[in-house]
């Protein structure tokens, strides 16, 4: 996937773990690892929406186009 | 799940268990009453007690014909059988909408058009043997259940698709 999600270093950066987001955002964990690891296939946009407003970023914060990168399905 | 249909799930394993065993039987007897004619004398005149060989001289032809038929119809209605049961568990599984189960439905829907074809065959038959230039053996309802179950295909892959896709949907 020539998508790659950065939440893991939006997280970092402020400190904060997978848990808590999904606590705060009412996603279970087991969801959002599916999207921290790129393993996702898709997001909604009310999930991007909590992400954004939790982490205080931009959707772009958050997701990259990689052209060095295989296509995903 | 209604209360309801989950009853009706819980009771059609077993019937469709129970018809896989009384289908297995059917096409043994019908498969061995096949081989037992070539052995008994005067077949099939002398088993049945009157004699219509003379009226009807391709009776033994007819006859040995349809119950070879009646044998591919059992093994046609086994593997209809074995695809249902396998649908039924995944549906108890909570897993229905997958590739799998489509593919399921369209060979039910190839082999009950199948057997559709195999009774007019017996119409054909009995109609050369018997009663020549009579066949009615047509009915409308098994073909409308054969086009429900290639449109049911259909839906089952489309769905399938939507739900493989909402799998990876954060």
């Amino acid at each position: 996937m020539a998508i790659v999600v950065h939440l893991d270093e939006q997280l970092h950066a402020r400190r904060m773990t997978l848990t808590d987001l999904a606590a705060r955002i009412d996603i279970t964990v087991a969801n959002l690892s599916i999207l921290k690891t790129g393993k996702a296939k898709a997001i909604r946009f009310s999930t991007l929406e909590a992400i954004c407003a939790v982490l205080e970023c931009q959707p772009g914060d958050l997701l990259a186009f990689d052209p060095a990168l295989p296509p995903g399905e | 799940m209604t209360r309801t249909s989950a009853r009706a799930l819980a009771v059609t394993r077993p019937v469709i268990q129970v018809l896989i065993v009384l289908n297995v039987l059917y096409g043994l007897v019908l498969g061995a009453l096949l081989c037992f004619s070539f052995f008994i004398e005067g077949w099939p005149e002398r088993p049945l007690g009157f004699d219509l060989v003379s009226k009807h001289p391709q009776l033994s032809l007819g006859l040995r014909s349809i119950v070879l038929i009646g044998v591919t119809g059992a093994v046609i209605v086994h593997t209809i059988l074995r695809r249902l049961l396998a649908i039924i568990d995944t549906v108890r599984g909570g897993d229905p909408f997958i590739l799998d189960n489509a593919r399921r439905l369209d060979a039910i829907a190839w082999s009950v058009l199948a057997l559709e074809v195999l009774r007019l065959i017996v119409a054909a038959i009995a109609a050369a043997v018997w009663e020549p230039g009579r066949i009615d053996a047509f009915s409308f309802a098994p073909w409308l259940a054969v086009l429900l179950l290639f449109v049911l295909a259909g839906v089952f892959t489309h769905g399938a698709r939507l739900r493989d896709d909402l799998a990876g949907t954060v």
